[in-house]
């Protein structure tokens, strides 16, 4: 019995073939939205880098591979003017150090046109970025982030 | 040079008085008391002198230049009642023929062990829980590397190649082994990361296996943190024998096609061929083995070849001069883990192209003197080479030789049979020279002591001690003191009690301390720590042993071992967060358990049972939970059953899942889904034919590994071997 018992007991086994990533929901603070004018970009941003400047950046963008990726790409944007978007960001296996939501708020692509507007976090009134660890085959979910254009979190640069 | 002209002296006017002294000669047949049948490997030795011999596969014997007078002949084999032949007169050139029988008893009963105090003694008598594992058991499973015949020892788990006997040791990949393995009882650690390297050891030259559970630095220095394991080789026998042994063995499919990287089937084949003669006063052996793992992952496949020798000479009836010789080379690819879990069987993309190429042997000389009938001195020392490189599309990335000379030389000293001294020193030098390490030399010594006292007839007390000294490159020296206690207590003929409280140290190992790489293979830069202190253990053990009528024997003990300063390695972070490792005296621990076995003789030896189960509760006391890479159930249970000219088993091994593994490692390394893992279920079944062509025997055998193709890892990040089918056939010219 204990033999047929084993013997359909694989022990591991590989994974479903599911694309990395994380998603979830972002909340905007209602009544803080900015200007259409001001709102050039609204990007998801995740990061393998903390803190960042200028310089990483540019090379977190665009190295190969880049460590900084954003959702859902350079032309489009999230839903605006809505009280929240859901959200799925495929993203390759690796430690995220920095995620949230970034504007782009003037039509320059400089980061001084750049301004982060929402952090994930990993507890509540934490002013330090939470990480988000993605592994090979995982979609992690409840990556939620808050948005309040009206108060913005510490920025990177 | 006048020293070494003084020990040609010595040896020639050994040889001469050799030649001159009156000896007589034995012949004789050992067999099993009830069946008759002839035993073949039996030891036969005349008490208190070197000569001796094992008995052939006729079961026959022949002792030739014995010392007229009286003698007394000891005669042993696993499974059977040692036989003393008592005082019998022997005159200058006579041949004397003898016939004996031993007693079958249960399995393991007078078994003879000599790691636990460095001399021959019963393993009733031993104050400690020693296992062994005989030439038999790893001929029958097809071990080809002896770290696969440790997986069926009570109490010892590994995880892959690293073993861990009651969960000593932890994940110590490449730098250092709690686990102190001995080679005919000196020291088998490579000279730069301290670690042992399985397949240097030839498999098919080893008498058996002992396995010393507990710290026993006492008698055997450093790295004997919690437990020692003693490869005991071949004794010759008289006359001259061809052995040899093939297998062919072909690895079947994973159960998930995800896993499945070459569509072709994996082999693994190899043999061995062995010469051994002996005449009178001088035998030597030599042996080859091949091996070709072509291996279910992809990027692991190895080959390797063995080469093995031993030279002795019986300068006189007391005295014995050995010469060992064994050479490695191998070429392995570069699999350190997977890919990730659904790529389990392929490496990590910085894997692929990478192999390992190693060139490792040793060189022994031994000398053994029964300078009187009381005592008895062994000298013995040994070189042993490591070389490896790692290589990248045939650019080589790293690489290391290290250099390690030892020698041991020991005194045992009979009193009275009541009273046993032994005592000895040791020494040690090596050199290492590798781009990950360094260039750094290393030497040690030691003195030990111990003295056996048996009391009032139930007593029997060992106390000893051991004081070592080492020094590593520019660092300052350190010493260190071990004591050792045993206690045995003779309850009935059937049942003895024992206790005992032992120490042990590790000093760091030159890969530990020195160990510098901007970027390794783990992808994290690893700094070097020439502060490392050495790591301590104390365990303490009460235990029994009993038989249980005549079909039963039941050894149960429980068992408490204290760490302190183990080292580790840390992942910490610079001021630009960026995370490195370095080696640290992180942790301190206790690991506290049970363990029970049983060999159970159901009905005359042919069909037979062994159980062994052992609790373990690992702490670490410094962050409060549970020690890393440590099962708390390891459990196994083999079946054998005989009917002549037939014989089939059944192994069945559990390793609970590990509490707790390196997050860390798994995070940074990174090691992709490494922290995936369950519980060690693993069946393995093996059938054997005995036959004969004309009078030369011959055994085919039929094994299955993995018999229900469970997956598993033993180390993070390594999928164990699937289900494997081998053929072997074996036989003796």
């Amino acid at each position: 019995m204990a033999c047929v018992a084993l013997a359909c007991e694989p022990g591991l086994t590989p994974p479903p073939d599911v694309e990395p990533g994380f998603g979830g929901v972002v909340r905007f603070e209602r009544g803080t939205w900015p200007p259409r004018d001001s709102l050039v970009n609204l990007w998801i941003f995740a990061s393998q880098i903390y803190p960042l400047d200028s310089a990483k950046i540019f090379a977190g963008l665009f190295s190969n591979p880049p460590s900084i990726y954003i959702y859902p790409s350079f032309t489009d944007n999230i839903s605006l003017y809505v009280d929240s978007v859901t959200y799925a960001f495929k993203v390759p296996p690796a430690t995220y150090r920095y995620v949230g939501v970034l504007q782009r708020f003037k039509d320059e692509i400089t980061p001084r046109a750049l301004r982060v507007v929402g952090v994930y976090v990993d507890r509540p009134n934490s002013m330090q970025p939470g990480e988000v660890h993605v592994r090979p085959y995982e979609f992690l979910r409840n990556i939620d982030i808050n948005v309040n254009f009206h108060k913005l979190p510490l920025q990177p640069f | 040079m006048k020293s070494i002209a003084y020990l040609f002296l010595v040896l020639l006017l050994s040889s001469a008085a050799w030649a001159q002294s009156p000896s007589a000669s034995i012949r004789g047949v050992v067999r099993d008391g009830g069946s008759k049948q002839p035993l073949v490997g039996a030891n036969v030795i005349v008490r208190g002198t070197v000569v001796g011999t094992a008995t052939d596969r006729r079961g026959e014997f022949q002792l030739s230049r014995v010392p007229a007078g009286r003698q007394a002949l000891v005669v042993s084999m696993v499974g059977y009642e040692r036989k003393v032949v008592e005082d019998f007169v022997l005159m200058p050139g006579q041949e004397i023929r003898l016939e004996i029988e031993l007693r079958a008893v249960p399995i393991q009963t007078e078994q003879i062990v000599i790691t636990a105090s460095r001399r021959e003694q019963s393993l009733q008598d031993v104050p400690v829980s020693v296992s062994t594992v005989t030439a038999e058991m790893i001929a029958l499973r097809n071990h080809v590397t002896l770290d696969d015949a440790l997986r069926y020892v009570s109490g010892v788990n590994l995880l892959q190649d690293q073993v861990n006997i009651r969960g000593s040791t932890g994940y110590s990949r490449g730098v250092g082994s709690r686990v102190l393995l001995l080679l005919d009882g000196l020291p088998f650690l490579t000279g730069d990361t301290g670690e042992i390297n399985w397949e240097v050891i030839p498999v098919h030259e080893v008498e058996r296996l002992e396995v010393v559970k507990g710290a026993g630095s006492a008698l055997y220095g450093s790295s004997a943190l919690g437990g020692v394991i003693n490869v005991l080789t071949r004794t010759m026998q008289e006359g001259m024998s061809v052995r040899f042994r093939t297998y062919g063995g072909v690895y079947d499919k994973p159960r998930f096609r995800e896993w499945e990287w070459d569509s072709k089937a994996r082999f693994k084949t190899g043999f061995m061929l062995s010469l051994s003669n002996r005449a009178g006063g001088l035998g030597y052996q030599v042996s080859v083995h091949r091996s070709v793992d072509e291996s279910y992952r992809q990027n692991d496949a190895s080959h390797r070849w063995n080469l093995y020798g031993k030279v002795r000479y019986d300068l006189s009836s007391s005295q014995t001069l050995t010469l060992s010789a064994n050479l490695l080379q191998r070429v392995r690819g570069n699999f350190f883990w997977w890919k990730d879990l659904r790529e389990a069987t392929r490496p990590a993309e910085s894997q692929l192209d990478g192999r390992v190429e190693s060139l490792r042997g040793n060189i022994g000389l031994s000398y053994k003197e029964f300078v009187s009938e009381k005592f008895l001195l062994t000298m013995k020392g040994m070189y042993y080479g490591n070389d490896w490189e790692d290589l990248k599309r045939d650019v080589r990335n790293y690489y290391s030789r290290s250099h390690l000379f030892q020698g041991d030389v020991q005194g045992t000293y009979e009193f009275s049979r009541k009273n046993i001294l032994t005592f000895g020193i040791a020494g040690n030098y090596d050199i290492v020279d590798a781009n990950l390490f360094g260039r750094h030399p290393g030497a040690g010594a030691a003195l030990y002591l111990q003295d056996e006292l048996e009391m009032a007839d139930r007593w029997k007390v060992t106390i000893g001690a051991r004081l070592d000294w080492q020094k590593v490159s520019v660092l300052p020296s350190t010493t260190q003191l071990d004591p050792k206690i045993g206690i045995v207590y003779t309850l009935s003929t059937e049942t003895r009690l024992r206790a005992s409280f032992g120490s042990g140290f590790r000093y760091p190992s030159i890969s530990e301390l020195y160990i510098e790489s901007p970027k390794n293979i783990s992808q994290i830069p690893i700094v070097p720590n020439a502060q490392l202190k050495v790591e301590k253990s104390t365990s303490v053990e009460v235990g029994f042993n009993s038989y249980v009528g005549a079909h039963l024997v039941v050894d149960g003990a429980v068992f408490s071992s204290s760490f302190t300063n183990l080292i580790e390695p840390a992942v910490a972070f610079t001021d630009n967060n960026e995370p490195y490792i370095r080696f640290d005296n992180v942790t301190r621990a206790r690991i506290q358990g049970g363990e029970i076995a049983a060999n159970i003789d159901w009905w005359r030896r042919v069909f037979t049972t062994q159980v062994g189960y052992t609790y373990i509760w690992p702490r670490d006391l410094t962050e409060n939970t549970f020690l890393k890479f440590r099962p708390r159930h390891i459990l196994y249970a083999t079946g054998s059953i005989v009917a002549e000219p037939f014989q089939a088993g059944v192994d069945f091994r559990y390793v609970s899942r590990l509490d707790r593994i390196d997050e860390n490692l798994v995070r940074f390394a990174p090691i992709p889904q490494g922290e995936q893992r369950v519980a060690i279920k693993v069946v393995d079944v093996r059938c054997l034919y005995s036959t004969a062509i004309g009078s030369f025997p011959l055994r085919l055998g039929f094994n299955v590994n993995n018999l229900l193709n469970y997956h598993y890892v033993e180390l993070i990040g390594n999928l164990a071997p699937l289900r494997t089918y081998f053929l072997t056939v074996e036989g003796v010219l």
